[in-house]
């Protein structure tokens, strides 16, 4: 049981610790938020499920798990519409990447709408 | 604003009623065997008096869509097994990436076509792209586009004019803006295959 839990708090760091990496070294606001998703995801979600699996075999508190998946299940509800306020208002207020993006279909429909 | 039905109001009542339950501890404690009725009492009040006030801006559509069991089924298959599998090879992708020394990215805003009926569809589907590392959905349009589609053009009528017929015909279409780390397309479809994947036939068998 204990090895369960070290093995998912072990993948959800290493994930955490790669979307770290990914904010510091991605080159624009859009591609960083990319690698926060990162974080967001499989390093919350790994941390949650792993406490709640000691939570009910460890401390044997049904309390608690059923806490720790709500939790989970609101954050990952919540996560993904903040995602995309930020992004789109980023967008719309005038950032742009530094290096130039391969395709950038919504500009150019936005220009068109003027 | 439009007024909020009394079905609606039902509906989400129990949703706040199942949360409180899980919050509170009561589910826990009724399972055990010994219920804490007081508090049950006070839940079933608040839940009530929130679904009142808050059904209009929380259901638009038909209210007793998720009371039918099937489609409950599907949303725990969709979301513990569909969505996880995804979730994780993405995450490990863009991990992957991030960590490579040469940093593979090549962003992009791709325009992708959806066809989903409902609007609980289109929001879950942009929510769970959103969600998943490596897409962020940036906006949802619906635009019209033309119908595709070829017709033998009529007797004593020139191709021309046949095809100027067709032309007109236009259907609603919902578009996704999606910011893309790794453009490996720019074709609406194929782009929009390799994005969704799997996710869209899962939501198409909750709501539609």
């Amino acid at each position: 049981m204990r090895i369960v839990v070290d093995i998912l708090i072990v993948i959800s760091i290493f994930f955490a610790f790669a979307g770290v990496v990914g904010m510091l070294r991605m080159p624009d606001s859009f591609t960083r938020m990319q690698s926060s998703t990162n974080i967001a995801t499989m390093g919350v979600l790994g941390v949650i499920i792993g406490g709640a699996v000691y939570a009910a075999f460890g401390l044997h508190e049904p309390e608690m798990v059923v806490k720790l998946l709500v939790l989970g299940v609101f954050y990952i509800i919540t996560n993904p519409i903040s995602g995309h306020a930020i992004c789109r208002g980023a967008y719309k207020h005038g950032v742009r990447p530094k290096k130039e993006m391969k395709c950038d279909k919504y500009g150019e429909d936005m220009v068109e709408d003027k | 604003m439009k007024k909020a039905s009394i079905p609606a109001v039902i509906s989400t009542a129990v949703i706040c009623y199942i949360f409180w339950l899980l919050i509170s501890g009561g589910l826990v404690a009724l399972c055990k065997g010994t219920p804490d009725v007081r508090n049950m009492i006070v839940g079933l009040v608040v839940s009530i008096f929130v679904g009142l006030f808050s059904a209009k801006f929380f259901i638009h559509e038909n209210s007793f869509y998720l009371w039918n069991p099937a489609r409950l089924v599907q949303l725990l298959i969709y979301c513990i097994f569909i969505f996880p599998v995804e979730l994780f090879k993405a995450n490990l992708d863009v991990a992957l990436r991030a960590l490579n020394p040469a940093l593979p990215i090549n962003p992009g805003i791709v325009k992708v076509p959806v066809d989903l009926k409902s609007e609980y569809g289109e929001a879950m589907l942009a929510n769970s792209i959103t969600l998943t590392p490596g897409t962020i959905t940036m906006d949802i349009v619906e635009e019209d586009v033309p119908v595709e589609e070829t017709v033998e053009p009529l007797e004593g009528e020139s191709p021309e004019d046949a095809a100027a017929a067709v032309s007109v015909r236009t259907k609603k279409q919902t578009f996704y803006y999606i910011h893309w780390i790794d453009v490996a397309t720019e074709d609406p479809k194929a782009a929009g295959d390799m994005i969704k994947g799997t996710l869209e036939k899962g939501v198409r068998r909750i709501f539609d």
